[in-house]
């Protein structure tokens, strides 16, 4: 008599329902959502703990199938929203590693390109220690991408970005003369004047271009040789004080000849550094604080030969090969005048590397 | 007279002993149960596992209002009681975790630390080994990247300062393997050049 209207009940709530919640659980857990977006699994679990709740205690009570369940249609609509989520969270975790991936691939391929371009221009030394701050930030940005950190990985390849556009900046401080107009002007006058004086004279002159790499010697006004030379170990810096490693820009002129065993690379022509003008900047670049007091002005400034072949660079000097040395030697005397500049034309190797930085910030 | 007052004192008596009351101090003991949780980093460490408690809490708290708008004689507690156990239980195995989970995150930046400083140092020998006045340009290079590395060594710590673990641990890790690659070149610019002479200290 009292089973067969019982037969017709049904379960406070299907079984499956609630798995299927838990299941989206699960979904959001692999998903990280609560790392990833806090809120929204924060708002799943507050709903799904409340109902659990209301399952728990409805778990004794029986229904007859025609009775409305509020918790079975909660559980659904949760069930519903949650899936929502899972499939919203997914894109938009996908979307975020894609985008982390890119900016990793950008920020290396951006790195390696200016890596290149500064040691085209020997300018690896005016950045200190930006480029390896850059390194560490691109290998943090790549570690936090494998470990699933998307944001902390996009973090850490904006750093790396910004990082870059800071050395860019340098470089064009440091070096933006070599792109001004006004300075080539300047520079080219300078050349004018120096090979103006050689033909007067009817003597010779030299004329070194940083930008070229490049010794001419003149006699009578007219080109007689061009050498290849090394610089100092910041050789494309202005020359400010001792120990920069700088090589510096200016007339000079030739103070003492070094023969054979009267220097250690091969022979050397003494310049008469500093001039008047390097004097005058010394004192200005002093007197600001750009330079601490305790540091002198610097000297011995030679065009010399290399001490051995191994030798890349010099702490200032200008360095030919041996055998160019000894013919160049031969044909010039004390007193003999030197023109050192950063470049002869706009188009130099350092103004091209600075547009070409510029476009990459662009890009970027 | 007096016998209907006192059929009225001992039914104003019962109903009285009768009206339920809510278990504040376990929900009070549930709430600073989660909060010890939180301070230990559960909600960065079991995140998951800190929002269901949460979630506890607030059910726990709706069933109390729920209870405090019925009529006082039909008011029941059990539930608010047994859901307080429960987020006060859960909250107090989060702390245990978080705590756990923290201190071995807190494990690996310090191995990684020292690694990094490890690699940092031995660079730093390989420098003070590398010869001077053969390439200039180079070794001013090296030590700007050593010093740069030793710099970052700094964010490390100060990143463990604050506990910010995976920071610490990525960013050693990346001064571990720069170090090493700076070693790498150092090494091979003294397996090429030899241990070189000074040059003569001369005024530039």
């Amino acid at each position: 008599m009292i089973t067969a209207p019982l037969s017709g009940c049904v379960e406070a709530v299907p079984q499956d329902m609630i798995e299927a919640v838990e299941n989206i659980d699960r979904d959001l857990m692999e998903l990280r959502a609560a790392e990833f977006s806090p809120q929204d699994y924060t708002q799943f679990a507050h709903q799904w703990m409340a109902l659990k709740t209301r399952v728990q205690a409805d778990e004794d009570l029986i229904r007859w199938p025609w009775e409305p369940n509020d918790l079975e249609i909660a559980l659904r609509r949760l069930q519903e929203k949650g899936s929502h989520t899972v499939a919203r969270l997914t894109r938009e975790r996908d979307l975020l590693r894609r985008s982390a991936e890119d900016r990793i691939a950008r920020v290396e391929n951006r790195s390696r390109i200016m890596s290149l371009q500064v040691s085209a221009i020997d300018s690896r030394l005016v950045l200190g220690q930006k480029p390896v701050e850059t390194d560490l930030l691109v290998k943090q940005a790549r570690a936090f991408y494998e470990q699933g950190r998307y944001d902390r990985s996009l973090d850490a390849s904006d750093r790396a970005t910004q990082n870059l556009a800071m050395q860019a900046s340098v470089l064009t401080s440091e070096l933006g003369r070599y792109a001004n107009r006004d300075r080539i002007s300047r520079w080219q006058q300078m050349v004018k004047d120096t090979v103006t004086w050689s033909r007067i004279h009817r003597t010779s002159a030299i004329v070194i271009s940083k930008a070229d790499r490049v010794l001419t010697l003149y006699r009578n006004g007219q080109k007689v040789l061009s050498y290849p030379v090394r610089l100092g170990f910041n050789g494309y810096r202005e020359k400010r004080y001792q120990g920069d490693g700088a090589t510096p820009e200016g007339r000079y002129g030739i103070s003492r000849k070094r023969g054979q065993g009267q220097t250690q690379f091969y022979r050397a022509l003494v310049l008469d550094y500093p001039n008047e003008d390097d004097r005058q900047r010394y004192q200005i670049a002093r007197k600001t604080g750009q330079i601490p007091a305790s540091i002198g002005i610097g000297g011995q400034i030679e065009i010399h030969g290399g001490e051995n072949e191994m030798m890349a660079q010099t702490l200032g000097c200008i360095m030919l090969d041996n055998p160019q040395m000894a013919l160049l030697y031969n044909r010039v005397g004390k007193g003999t005048p030197v023109t050192i500049v950063g470049a002869l034309h706009e188009h130099n190797s350092v103004a091209l590397t600075l547009a070409a930085l510029d476009d990459r910030r662009e890009e970027t | 007279m007096d016998k209907r007052l006192a059929m009225m004192s001992v039914t104003c008596a019962l109903v009285f002993t009768a009206c339920a009351k809510s278990p504040t101090e376990q929900i009070e003991a549930a709430e600073k149960s989660l909060k010890e949780a939180h301070a230990s980093g559960a909600s960065t460490y079991v995140p998951e596992e800190y929002a269901k408690t949460e979630g506890i809490l607030a059910a726990l708290k709706k069933e109390e209002a729920d209870q405090e708008g019925k009529f006082a004689l039909i008011r029941d507690y059990g539930k608010v009681e047994q859901l307080a156990v429960a987020a006060k239980n859960d909250a107090e195995r989060l702390k245990t975790e978080a705590t756990k989970k923290k201190e071995e995150a807190k494990a690996s930046a310090l191995q990684a630390q020292q690694v990094a400083q490890d690699a940092v140092k031995a660079t730093l020998e390989l420098v003070a080994k590398a010869p001077t006045g053969k390439d200039r340009a180079a070794l001013e290079a090296i030590r700007a990247d050593v010093e740069a590395l030793k710099a970052s060594l700094n964010q490390v710590q100060m990143a463990m300062d604050t506990s910010d673990y995976p920071t610490a641990q990525t960013k050693a890790k990346a001064i571990h393997e720069k170090s090493h690659a700076v070693s790498l070149e150092i090494e091979a610019a003294l397996s090429k050049i030899g241990k070189g002479k000074l040059s003569a200290a001369k005024k530039k």
